[in-house]
């Protein structure tokens, strides 16, 4: 079996497992969907000056996305330990892989999650967006450097205590410049214009989140 | 060694005398603000420095497994959290008396401080993992990747936005803005911050393996 059919198999055993359980994925979605009632409640389509909104909306939308991302995408290694198949997994599936598969499912969740979130904040919000498909390369770009960047601190985590607090506090820093440059670029595509700048700074860090992850993937999964 | 130890405290108080008493307030900055680069920047380079010096002793460390490397780059984490609090104190005293406010959320500020964060991060990761045979590897897999995205807070983010920040010694024109005083003690402070810096680390890492060979004999 070669390494990216073996990737696959742990990515769509994430998913059977979660689909299975539906605890996280309904907690993920229900935060979404919480969060952004709470904000189209609070300030609505109207409650923002024009010039105020591009970027208002931009912070918003992301920080729901994070937010509701940090509920899910820290258990992809957190959930082996728990269930106690995290030394079969060791044992028989190199942690680079591990690492891509688990990498591939939670980098889906997001795309799912963004896609429920996105269609609520255009309706609720009346969100104009002027260059959808520099939204949806945004949108492609910061998940997979979340999802990476996660799944990498997941391993990490997996065998320490307070896990989910943890997770928040090392997460939190190395993940703001992903976030930030996100939100300019989301800033940019909603005036209409292609991100260039901003989208090529998301590419270098899921480049440089990419190589690190999986140079030290061995270190942080495998005892 | 000994003799530059304690070269390093007449060598710093004339660092220090020369900051305040040699080179004129620079153009541009209100009253003697402009004084702060001698002690602002070096404490920066030096928290750089140090979180450089944690990278490379942790990468030494799962290279070789030494658990010496690993005191090291700890002790490195936390002399390097030190001068970056320094970094934030001395910015703040200065944006209080050039833009009227302790903080200004200004892109060079707030990545500093997520810098901060970022590294204190490492040290509650060390303290959550119970396991002393797994934690030098965690603390070392995580320092390393840190040191992999550092660049993207301290280098890319100030830079996609506008900021307050003066124009930094690396700047777009690549060059040095600095009269010869100027120049010259800032660099002497450069030096001399970079000393403190190695001598409290091999200070914290030596007290650190004590610690280490006093745990292990209790475990015994």
């Amino acid at each position: 079996m070669s390494a990216l059919a073996r990737a696959w198999a742990v990515c769509a055993k994430d998913a059977t497992q979660e689909l299975r359980r539906k605890v996280a994925m309904v907690a993920v979605f229900f935060f979404a969907a919480t969060a952004l009632t709470l904000v189209s409640f609070a300030i609505g389509p109207f409650g923002l000056p024009a010039a105020d909104r591009p970027a208002l909306e931009a912070a918003l939308l992301w920080i729901i996305l994070f937010f509701a991302a940090a509920t899910g995408l820290p258990r992809a290694f957190v959930a082996e330990e728990e269930a106690g198949t995290g030394l079969a997994l060791r044992k028989t599936v190199p942690a680079v892989v591990v690492l891509a598969g688990k990498s591939l499912f939670n980098f889906v969740l997001f795309l799912a999650m963004a896609l429920i979130t996105i269609p609520g904040f255009l309706i609720l919000l009346d969100w104009k967006v002027n260059s959808p498909l520099a939204i949806a390369a945004t949108m492609l770009a910061g998940g997979y450097g979340l999802a990476v960047v996660s799944t990498f601190l997941s391993a990490l985590v997996a065998r320490a205590g307070q896990r989910n607090v943890l997770f928040v506090l090392i997460a939190f820093p190395l993940i703001l410049p992903l976030l930030l440059t996100a939100i300019s670029a989301t800033i940019v595509a909603t005036a209409g214009d292609f991100p260039t700048t901003p989208l090529r700074v998301l590419l270098a860090y899921d480049g440089a989140a990419t190589c690190g992850a999986y140079m030290l993937a061995g270190v942080a999964w495998e005892d | 060694m000994k003799v530059l130890k304690l070269l390093l405290l007449p060598y710093m108080a004339a660092v220090i005398g020369a900051a305040f008493l040699w080179p004129e307030p620079a153009k541009g900055f209100i009253g003697e603000s402009s004084r702060i680069v001698f002690f602002h920047v070096p404490c920066a380079w030096a928290s750089t420095l140090a979180f450089i010096v944690a990278a490379v002793y942790s990468a030494a460390f799962l290279w070789k497994g030494k658990p010496w490397y690993d005191d090291i780059a700890a002790a490195a984490v936390r002399i390097g959290l030190l001068f970056g609090v320094l970094t934030l104190i001395t910015g703040s005293l200065f944006a209080r008396v050039m833009w009227g406010s302790w903080w200004n959320w200004d892109p060079r500020e707030s990545s500093y401080l997520l810098l901060v964060f970022l590294y204190s991060a490492y040290l509650f990761l060390r303290a959550a993992v119970e396991d002393p045979e797994r934690r030098p590897r965690i603390a070392a897999a995580y320092a390393l990747f840190a040191a992999v995205l550092m660049p993207f807070l301290t280098f890319v983010a100030p830079r996609v936005t506008a900021s307050l920040h003066p124009q930094t010694v690396i700047n777009p024109q690549g060059k040095i803005l600095m009269d010869t005083p100027t120049r010259a003690v800032f660099f002497g402070a450069m030096a001399g911050f970079s000393a403190l810096f190695f001598w409290l680390l091999s200070i914290d890492a030596r007290a650190a393996r004590l610690r280490r060979t006093g745990e292990n004999l209790h475990r015994d």
